[in-house]
């Protein structure tokens, strides 16, 4: 018996070489996660009940069908480590300058261009409790993807006003005990909604001038549409097929956000007009620490109008547009940790 | 100036500023970074010893 308080978890801020590679331990991080649930492990089992021939309609055996990995969330206060990592994995294209600080420079991969085509950087996953010689769970997940990220911002104190969930898939593929020796825990360098420097979106400013102390919170979220990965040739674990690769399809960027109505507000009008323009969301902790969102191109789609405890609110889901020359979006982050998804 | 090294989609290798206004149209348009390519160094002369 163990308590979930119990549960390590590390994985690899560094890309793995190939899907079916494990990240060396020098490129494992170990941080905490919100999320309370270990990562389960779902083999998936057939029998014969549809085959005729038995001389009854009932099941006589089992067959091992395939791993079904759920999709597992990593849920943490949004840092400049963990948002560098969720972007770099998540989008795929990424720039790296500086020599610490560390400046990632991350825009969403094209399918024509990107080394690996339509795949994105795999990373370990690595769970335990009480590694060593009586290990109540200790393995490695070897092939895992990001397939989407919420980042959560909204008015209230603390570390919980800016938040990161990362969706993350698996192949199946996995070794226990992971041999893995996790490092001692990050401390990684969070945010919260007061370091917020920057928040212009569709040409309104809402941290300065007539419309500052409008904005009550947003939500923005990536989601990468994996394609099923099982095809002739993706593998084997434990006698059970596993996937052999992540395919993004019809990638979605969301953005919408809530703000207090005011006299003179302008984003009705900015929706009837058809206004676009460019928004920009920074959040600067210290000269080694911050994030900027740039979305090169934002109309807004709906402004619905409503309530945010007891204040009049529009609720403006926003469109994000691809500009010909700048794509869609730019994430900068900046923050003292080398190698992320390289 | 921090640079880097980004390849084009044709295979071109070009040292950018590394600044988001800079990469970003890049990035947009498939450029990818790469390693720094190795410096250029200069044939080794030999000093003739004196005899």
């Amino acid at each position: 018996m163990a308590n979930i308080s119990e549960l390590l978890n590390g994985w690899g801020f560094g890309k793995q070489t190939a899907i079916g590679t494990a990240n060396l331990v020098a490129t494992i991080w170990r941080h905490t996660n919100l999320n309370t649930k270990p990562w389960a492990k779902v083999p998936v089992n057939e029998d014969d009940r549809a085959e005729i021939g038995k001389g009854h309609e009932f099941p006589t055996q089992l067959f091992k069908s395939h791993y079904n990995m759920p999709a597992y969330e990593l849920s943490k206060y949004a840092s400049s480590e963990f948002l560098a990592w969720a972007l770099s994995f998540s989008m795929g294209n990424v720039v790296v300058s500086g020599s610490g600080p560390y400046v990632y420079t991350i825009v969403p991969a094209l399918g024509a261009t990107n080394p690996t085509g339509l795949e994105l950087p795999y990373f370990s996953f690595v769970q335990q409790i009480r590694p060593g010689g009586s290990a109540v769970l200790d393995e490695m997940l070897v092939g895992c993807a990001v397939k989407g990220w919420k980042l959560s911002i909204k008015n209230s104190p603390g570390r919980a006003s800016a938040m990161c969930a990362v969706e993350c898939v698996t192949t199946g593929q996995y070794t226990s005990p992971s041999g893995i020796t996790l490092p001692a825990i990050s401390t990684p360098h969070e945010f919260n909604a007061g370091m917020i420097s920057a928040l212009t979106f569709n040409g309104i400013n809402y941290l300065s001038g007539g419309s500052a102390k409008q904005f009550v919170s947003m939500e923005a979220s990536w989601e990468n549409n994996f394609r099923p990965g099982f095809f002739p040739g993706s593998g084997a674990q434990d006698g059970y097929q596993i996937q052999g690769r992540f395919e993004w399809g019809d990638r979605a960027f969301a953005v919408q956000f809530v703000v207090r109505v005011q006299a003179g507000s302008t984003e009705y009008a900015n929706l009837i007009n058809l206004t676009t323009g460019t928004a920009t969301f920074t959040m600067t902790r210290d000269a080694n620490n911050s994030f900027t969102m740039l979305i090169q191109k934002m109309g807004f789609n709906v402004a619905e109008l409503g309530n945010t405890d007891g204040i009049v609110t529009l609720q403006i889901t926003g469109v994000q547009l691809y500009d010909p020359t700048n794509g869609m979006v730019t994430m900068t982050v900046t923050t003292p940790l080398q190698g992320i998804c390289q | 100036m921090e640079t880097v090294f980004m390849r084009s989609p044709d295979g071109e290798v070009k040292e950018v500023e590394a600044t988001a206004e800079a990469l970003t149209p890049r990035m947009a348009s498939g450029w990818h970074q790469v390693p720094a390519p190795p410096v250029a160094q200069k044939p080794v002369v030999v000093a003739e010893e004196e005899k």
